[in-house]
Parts: C-alpha cells; sequence; structure tokens
C-alpha cells in the first residue's frame, strides 16, 4: 500500500516539479513571478488536442509543434508586452502576466465554449506488477520525461556557455550588459524555454485529468507550492518541492481524508511561508521593517 | 502637540469645492426612470463592483501590497449576509453590516502574513492560497452554506416592505454605495491616507518617520476587507444566490482588471474601471471566451499605453477629478 502510493505519488509530483521547474525558469532570469502560467501550460495541451483530434496528426509530431509554438508565444509575449514595462514596478508585470493568460483562457474558449474534454488516449494503456506496486507505462514515460528535462535544465545552467550568463544576468542585469551579454535576448529565450516547457508539461498532464480551461488555475497554484516548498528561485527546491508535493498530496488523501487532497498544496503554501518563507533550499524572503 | 508627516499645504488655488461629487449620486436618483429591469439590474451589479474596485484599490494602489484576496473577501461577505439572511432570518441591514464586518476581520486576518514580513509575490502567493482555501471551506461547511448547491437567499424585506425589484434595490445599493465612497475618500485624504501611501512609496522611510507602520497596514486591510465585504453582501441581496463558483480565481482576476484599467491608486479609476468592465462582459456573454479576450485586451492595453488607467484620461479631461491629498 504504502510503496504504491509513494510509486503515483513520485509520477505524480514529477509532473508539478515540471511546471514549478518552468516558472523557476522564467523567474530566474528576469525576476517575474508568471501568473499566467498555468494557461501556458493549458495552451500547450489545447494546440496539441486540436492537431491530434482536429486535424488528425500523429501526437509525437503535434507535440513537437506545440513545444516549438509556445516557445515562439513566449519570445514573442516578452519581446511585445514584458520587455516595455521591465523598468516599471513588479505590480505591473504581474498584471501583465494575468492578463496574457487570461487572453488565453478567452481564446481557447472561443474555440472550446465551457466544455471539459476527454484528452485523446495518446500514452500507451495497461498496467504491469513490479512486486507489489502496479505501474502504468504512462507514469514511467511522464516521470522519465521529467527526469530528462531535469537533466538538461542542469546540464544548460551549470555546464555550458548560457548557463553562466544566466547566472550573470541573475546576479546583475546591469553588470552582465556592460561585459557584452545581450540581455534582452537572452531574457526572450528564457521566456521561450520557460513557456515550452510549460507545454510540455500541459500534454502531459491533460492525458492524466481531463482538458478544460480551468485546469490552469490548479495547476498554477500548486507550481506555487512546489516552489515555496522548495524555496523561490531554486531549480533543485522547484523539482524537490513538486515531488513532495505529490507525495503529501497522496499520502494525505490516503491516510488522513481525501477531501483534504484539494488543499494539501494551499497549506503547504501558507505553513512554508508563516514558518520558513525561504523553503528548503531558497533565499531570505523576508522583509524586516 | 501631535507629531505631523504633513506636507505644507499649498494655498488653496479656489478650485472646484469636492461638495459638487454629491451632485452624481443625487443625479443617479432618476436614472431608474430610464432603464428596464434587466439594464436595471446591470447598473445595480456595476454599483456592486465599483466597491469592490474601491476596496481593492486601497490594498493594492493606495498601500501597494501585491494581495490578491480580494476574491476572498468579496466571498466572506457574501456568505455572512448569505447565512444570516437564508437560517436565522435577520434583518436585512444587520446582515448587510454583518457581511461588511466579517469582511473587515478577513482583512485584518490577511494582513497577519504581511506583518510577519512577507512580501511582493510572496504575499501575492499566500493570499491566492487563502482565497482558494476560502473556497474550499464554503464546498465543505455544508451545515451553513450548502456545499457547491450555494445558497438561496429569501427576498430582501427592508423595515417590513418587501424589495421586489431591482429598482428599489438599486435606491438601497446608491445610498450604501455612496456613503462608503465618501467615507473611503475622506480617509484617503487624511493623515490615514498618507500613511498609507508613505508606506507604499517607501516603507524603511515611512518607518524611520514615525509614521506606525504596523497599525496603518492593519487598519488599510480591514478597511479594505470592509468595502469589499460590503460589496459582496450586496451581491448576496442582489444575485439571491450564493455558490463557491462565484468566488473562483477568475472572479478575482476580473476585480484586478477593474483596478489596474481604472487606474492604481485612483478612488475615480476604480469607478470608471467598474462600469468599463461590468458592461463589456455584458454586451459579450452570448459569445463564449470573448468577454475574457476583451478584459485581457483592455489590461494590456492600458499597461503599456496607459500606466495610470482610465482615471489618467478622467484628469486630462478635467481638474475636478485630479485628487488632492490635503485640504483646501
Amino acid at each position: 500500500m504504502l510503496a504504491q502510493l509513494l510509486v503515483s505519488g513520485v509520477s505524480q509530483g514529477a509532473l508539478y516539479a515540471l511546471v514549478a521547474l518552468a516558472m523557476t525558469v522564467i523567474y530566474r532570469a528576469t525576476t517575474v513571478i508568471n501568473f499566467g502560467h498555468g494557461d501556458l501550460v493549458m495552451a500547450g495541451a489545447f494546440v496539441v488536442y486540436l492537431l491530434v483530434v482536429l486535424a488528425g496528426a500523429p501526437f509525437l509530431i503535434s507535440a513537437l509543434l506545440a513545444v516549438v509554438l509556445l516557445f515562439a508565444f513566449g519570445v514573442a509575449v516578452y519581446k511585445g508586452l514584458i520587455r516595455p514595462i521591465m523598468a516599471g514596478p513588479h505590480l505591473a508585470l504581474a498584471m501583465m502576466a494575468v492578463a496574457v493568460g487570461y487572453a488565453l483562457r478567452g481564446l481557447a474558449r472561443v474555440v472550446w465554449g465551457r466544455e471539459v474534454l476527454p484528452f485523446p488516449k495518446v500514452l500507451p494503456q495497461g498496467t504491469f506488477m513490479v512486486g507489489p506496486v502496479i505501474l502504468a507505462p504512462s507514469d514511467l514515460i511522464v516521470t522519465g520525461s521529467v527526469i530528462a528535462t531535469v537533466a538538461i535544465l542542469a546540464i544548460v545552467f551549470y555546464a555550458t556557455r548560457l548557463g553562466k550568463t544566466a547566472q550573470a544576468v541573475f546576479q546583475s542585469e546591469r553588470g552582465a550588459a556592460l561585459v557584452g551579454i545581450n540581455v534582452s535576448a537572452f531574457q526572450g529565450t528564457m521566456w521561450g524555454i520557460g513557456a515550452a516547457m510549460a507545454a510540455l508539461g500541459g500534454i502531459l498532464i491533460a492525458p492524466v485529468t481531463l482538458l478544460y480551461p480551468d485546469l490552469a488555475a490548479s495547476t498554477l497554484i500548486r507550481a506555487f507550492a512546489a516552489m515555496t516548498l522548495g524555496g523561490f528561485g531554486s531549480f533543485l527546491g522547484a523539482a524537490v518541492g513538486g515531488m513532495l508535493l505529490g507525495l503529501s498530496e497522496l499520502l494525505v488523501g490516503a491516510y488522513i481524508s481525501s477531501k483534504l487532497i484539494d488543499i494539501t498544496a494551499y497549506l503547504i503554501i501558507i505553513g512554508v511561508l508563516l514558518i520558513r518563507p525561504s523553503g528548503l533550499f531558497g533565499r531570505q524572503a523576508v522583509v524586516r521593517v | 502637540m501631535q507629531p505631523s508627516i504633513d506636507v505644507t499645504a499649498p494655498p488653496t488655488t479656489g478650485g472646484p469645492s469636492r461638495r459638487i461629487f454629491w451632485i452624481i449620486p443625487l443625479a443617479l436618483l432618476g436614472l431608474p426612470f430610464f432603464l428596464n429591469d434587466y439594464t436595471q439590474y446591470i447598473v445595480n451589479l456595476i454599483l456592486v463592483y465599483v466597491l469592490v474596485g474601491v476596496g481593492f484599490n486601497i490594498v493594492l494602489g493606495n498601500l501597494g501590497q501585491l494581495a490578491f484576496a480580494n476574491a476572498a473577501f468579496y466571498g466572506i461577505g457574501a456568505y455572512a449576509t448569505a447565512i444570516l439572511l437564508y437560517h436565522y432570518k435577520v434583518p436585512l441591514l444587520l446582515a448587510i453590516a454583518a457581511g461588511s464586518i466579517a469582511g473587515g476581520l478577513a482583512g485584518a486576518l490577511v494582513c497577519l502574513p504581511v506583518l510577519r514580513g512577507i512580501r511582493s509575490f510572496y504575499l501575492a502567493i499566500i493570499t491566492l492560497a487563502f482565497g482558494e482555501l476560502m473556497r474550499w471551506v464554503y464546498i465543505n461547511a455544508e451545515t451553513w452554506t450548502l456545499g457547491s448547491m450555494g445558497l438561496h437567499v429569501p427576498r430582501p424585506v427592508l423595515f417590513g416592505w418587501v424589495l421586489a425589484t431591482e429598482k428599489q434595490k438599486f435606491y438601497l445599493f446608491l445610498v450604501i454605495v455612496t456613503l462608503i465612497i465618501a467615507a473611503t475618500s475622506n480617509l484617503l485624504r487624511s493623515r490615514v491616507g498618507r500613511a498609507f501611501m508613505a508606506i507604499r512609496d517607501n516603507e524603511l522611510a515611512a518607518a524611520s518617520m514615525g509614521v506606525p507602520t504596523a497599525l496603518y497596514m492593519v487598519l488599510a486591510f480591514a478597511w479594505s476587507g470592509f468595502v469589499v465585504g460590503t460589496a459582496g453582501a450586496l451581491y448576496a441581496v442582489l444575485v439571491r444566490q450564493v455558490s463557491p463558483e462565484a468566488f473562483n480565481l477568475l472572479e478575482l482576476i476580473v476585480h484586478f482588471g477593474i483596478v489596474v484599467v481604472g487606474g492604481l491608486g485612483s478612488l475615480a479609476g476604480s469607478i470608471v474601471g467598474a462600469v468599463a468592465l461590468t458592461m463589456a462582459p455584458e454586451l459579450l456573454r452570448d459569445l463564449p471566451g470573448y468577454e475574457e479576450l476583451m478584459i485581457a485586451l483592455m489590461m494590456i492595453l492600458v499597461l503599456l499605453f496607459l500606466p495610470g488607467g482610465l482615471a489618467t484620461l478622467l484628469e486630462r479631461a478635467t481638474s475636478l477629478f485630479r485628487q488632492t491629498y490635503y485640504r483646501d
């Protein structure tokens, strides 16, 4: 029983980790929290749905197209909407992110109406046993893709020139610009990567849950919970936080009450921020006056 | 001897007195004669959202804190009023007052993390979580809220007189909204309001000038909650159906949009924003998705080209709406 819960919790948590990591990429690059991120996740899944169900394209090609499309969208949002107001207050940036997400939701509704759609069964079905634990191939694929993404991110951020650029820009935008780094191009790329990762998250989440425009809200809050638990701005924190959130949701549901599954994320956010605002791996997050 | 944080008031310019603003509600008294029942309902809804905007703007615009618990204040006010009317048959005005006070208490509660030093995005996230947590409470506290079905509020009765039509509700709403806006306007132009803005502009500087920042923050949050709680109470009376879905994240985005489009920190802006964002979706309600697109587009355009919101246009058009934060 416990082993089964742990396995399911990890595969659920891997999805949260992926979305939280995507938000961390954007946060690290531009110090903007993307409040519209849940809608990017939804948009990624939605594009695949359109291509697979309505246009009859094969799943892998559709997924690839969706990721590329969302990458371009992320870059465009940064260049057209975020960059012009970067110098303004945090509040305006948060608002812009909310507005972009809201527009995406509207766009989905125009095509979609208010229906909840079952996502096509694109991942292999069925289950098999390993010892006492039931495993589904789809869980393995999801977890595997997340681990691969984390590995790629780790390599990019810690072993390449782009990673060094990221460190420099995160420490001081002005300083980075002074030594000849094209900060604007770099941040645009990072928004693109964040959006592409969101799309990947959506493509992996949608077959598990159902697909509907309000998917965004619950995804967003869970990603926040993962980031808060792990510590804002920490890649390791986002990954570990996501896993822990997935595990705790299942454990709370199994051992305390299934009614509490929905609010585990909220309780984690409130508890962590009140008791230890820097999370597990984060930096000081509190203002003292 | 009181220490003063006033800047010296410039000499009176002989501009129009603020008293002329009382003309607006007086003129609105005649409005129902030109409206049918449906358009009257929209106007009543606008009055509700005016309070939503005015209350949210206190925390976002005047105090400058990124607190997103507004939909929670709104819901708490609505549920408090609806529960008192439905289960306990409390008189209408008392139930509305209870909704306002419940909202105010919720505001003070949400201020706790601020006092713990949580600001900016962290505050945004913890308040978002609080709002969603409240929605779970509405669904699960079935004894009082009847769960996700929602509460059906009985016909409002004011001093033995049934408010059967939208027009009758309008007069009640107009009085309450006018009083609250006048009170908020006075509060923001007083020493208290200036302290809010001092905290917004530089908390450390305000504290070192001797402004008791913690006290004023609690006050701002509590008043914001009170105003939005009143909006929730009026919503319960207007729609007569209170269910958890009315207070979700999407509702919060509409509240946010009202403040952004109207103008951060502007009382007149909140009012204009409420009118714009309540009417636009009503015009587009038969086309799913377009109301979201419309609201998002308005927000994006304002953020890019009109950072002060529609209030900037008002101020440009006439000096009447220019805000002064000293007594003249």
